[in-house]
């Protein structure tokens, strides 16, 4: 059982971190402000998420994983915002 | 494995460090400082104290990052006048040798330690459990209240100067919704760090940290009031925290005969009572550090 | 190679680093930065010293935690003035 939790935390950690290298090769190759943001938000909660769900599958007890929702929570949020705001200074 | 951590934490750091100070670009520069103190952050954690990597994240990264690139954005492009490459030569020289001075120094020098037996002893009778705590607010508590004295006086000099204040930006519609989410948030987890502190990794200085990211977001989004009077609220807060300081001082010798030597058995109401007042005059402070003096005061140049 | 070593190489270097730029820049930002990284790589001096894995040291953590809420104090002061002065700081 705990062979299998294990695993799954690393499954989806490694998973995370996957999305994350996607999110700065996006950041990196891509041509202008725009793509790059569309890269970079979706890519980098997404990966933000999987190595908290990650990580949760590797705590010794469950109390920890309550900080862990509310750090993905406040970065999706921070995340969507911010993309909003360079997105509108883009576009003046 | 986690030698191979620690040794890329190092590298990035340093890597981090060196884009910083070579890189043309401004925004680029202050972005790389701004990793390299998540860097250091991680690497402090590794070194067993959590207390300095949340202190350095909120703080050295965030903070500074947030006041470096509003003076990147004020000063306009990098001005360099072109250093005579012979200069750069005994420079890199030079630091190369107090680089190697530094770890021949500390890898032969057999100092033992001494405090963590001493504070070890004394940490039951300090009111707090977290020995990072009892030092700041106990053992050394003279020396934080000179930290919260020289944050007064950069405040002051800051004022002095008068520098353009920071005109908000109209909030758009995703803003609202953000601060009324973030802004609660992060005046509840300051409120925790605050009362954690005593226990685990947290206290005043972090707490601190998180008001004024909440009071920055506010600012930004032109709502705390560019006025004249929020300027002065705040400014009196940051006051109000160094007069209390002094104040529990004063008391506390006058009680006990030391200075900031609490009566014994009530340690941790003094401490809590000092470390909430520091939170929010710290915070305060911090603020009317980014963001200026008050409107009204700055003269015409 | 432990940790406390690892450490102690990367806070010596950011030291170095950081005075190899005080002395050739005269951009007050990069002056600025590096003053920061000097106080971040001194820092990491201090930790890696105290380190010890039986036992925390509380005295240097307590001083780099006054010296961080101090440096942010220090280096808004010092971006004020360099704004005054318009950001050259050899003229």
């Amino acid at each position: 059982m705990t062979l299998a939790l294990d695993l799954a935390g690393i499954a989806l950690a490694a998973a995370g971190v996957a999305f994350l290298l996607l999110a700065a090769l996006g950041v990196w190759r891509l041509p202008d402000t725009l793509c790059r943001l569309h890269a970079l938000t979706k890519a980098d909660t997404a990966g933000l998420a999987l190595v908290a769900a990650g990580t949760t599958c590797l705590l010794p007890s469950a109390g920890g994983a309550l900080s862990l929702v509310l750090c993905v929570v406040l970065v999706a949020i921070s995340g969507a915002t911010i993309g909003h705001l360079i997105g509108r200074a883009h576009q003046e | 494995m986690s030698t191979a951590f620690d040794i890329l934490v190092a590298l990035g750091g340093l890597a981090c460090a060196g884009i910083a100070l070579v890189a043309g670009n401004r925004i680029g520069s202050v972005a790389a400082f701004v990793i390299m103190g998540f860097f250091v952050a991680l690497a402090w954690v590794r070194l067993g104290a959590p207390d300095v990597a949340l202190a350095e994240a909120a703080i050295g990264a965030g903070l500074t990052g947030a006041l470096l690139l509003r003076s990147a954005n004020r000063l306009g492009p990098v001005r360099e006048a072109g250093v005579p490459i012979a200069v750069h030569g005994i420079a890199a020289c030079l630091s190369l040798a107090l680089a190697g001075g530094i770890v021949w120094a500390f890898a032969t020098g057999t100092a033992e330690a001494v405090y963590p037996s001493l504070v070890a002893a004394r940490v039951g009778e300090s009111g707090v459990s977290n020995p990072v705590t009892a030092v700041l607010l106990n053992f050394r508590a003279w020396d934080t209240l000179l930290e919260v004295a020289v944050l007064v006086v950069a405040l002051l000099l800051v004022s002095g100067l008068a520098p353009v204040r920071i005109a908000p930006a109209p909030p758009s519609e995703l803003v609202l919704p953000f601060l009324r989410i973030v802004v609660p948030v992060a005046v509840l987890l300051a409120g925790h760090l605050l009362w954690k502190g005593a226990t685990a990794p947290g206290g005043a200085f972090q707490a601190a940290a998180l008001l004024t990211g909440g009071g920055l977001a506010l600012a930004l989004c032109g709502l705390l009031g560019a006025g004249r009077r929020t300027g002065h609220v705040l400014v009196l807060a940051g006051l109000g925290g160094l007069a209390l300081f002094l104040a529990a001082a004063l008391g506390a010798a006058i009680l006990t005969g030391g200075l900031l030597d609490y009566p014994a058995g009530s340690a941790k109401v003094w401490i809590i009572a000092i470390e909430s007042a520091l939170t929010l005059s710290i915070a305060a402070m911090l603020v009317s550090l980014f963001l200026g003096p008050s409107e009204g005061v700055r003269d015409d140049r | 190679m432990t940790a406390e070593t690892i450490y102690l190489l990367s806070g010596a270097g950011l030291v170095g680093l950081a005075f190899w730029r005080l002395g050739t820049s005269g951009d007050v930002i990069r002056r600025v930065l590096a003053l920061n990284v000097l106080a971040v790589g001194i820092a990491m001096l201090l930790l890696a010293a105290a380190q010890d894995p039986a036992t925390v040291d509380p005295v240097p953590q307590a001083f780099l935690l006054t010296g961080i809420v101090v440096l942010v104090a220090v280096t808004a002061a010092l971006l004020a003035l360099g704004e005054r002065i318009g950001g050259d700081c050899d003229e």
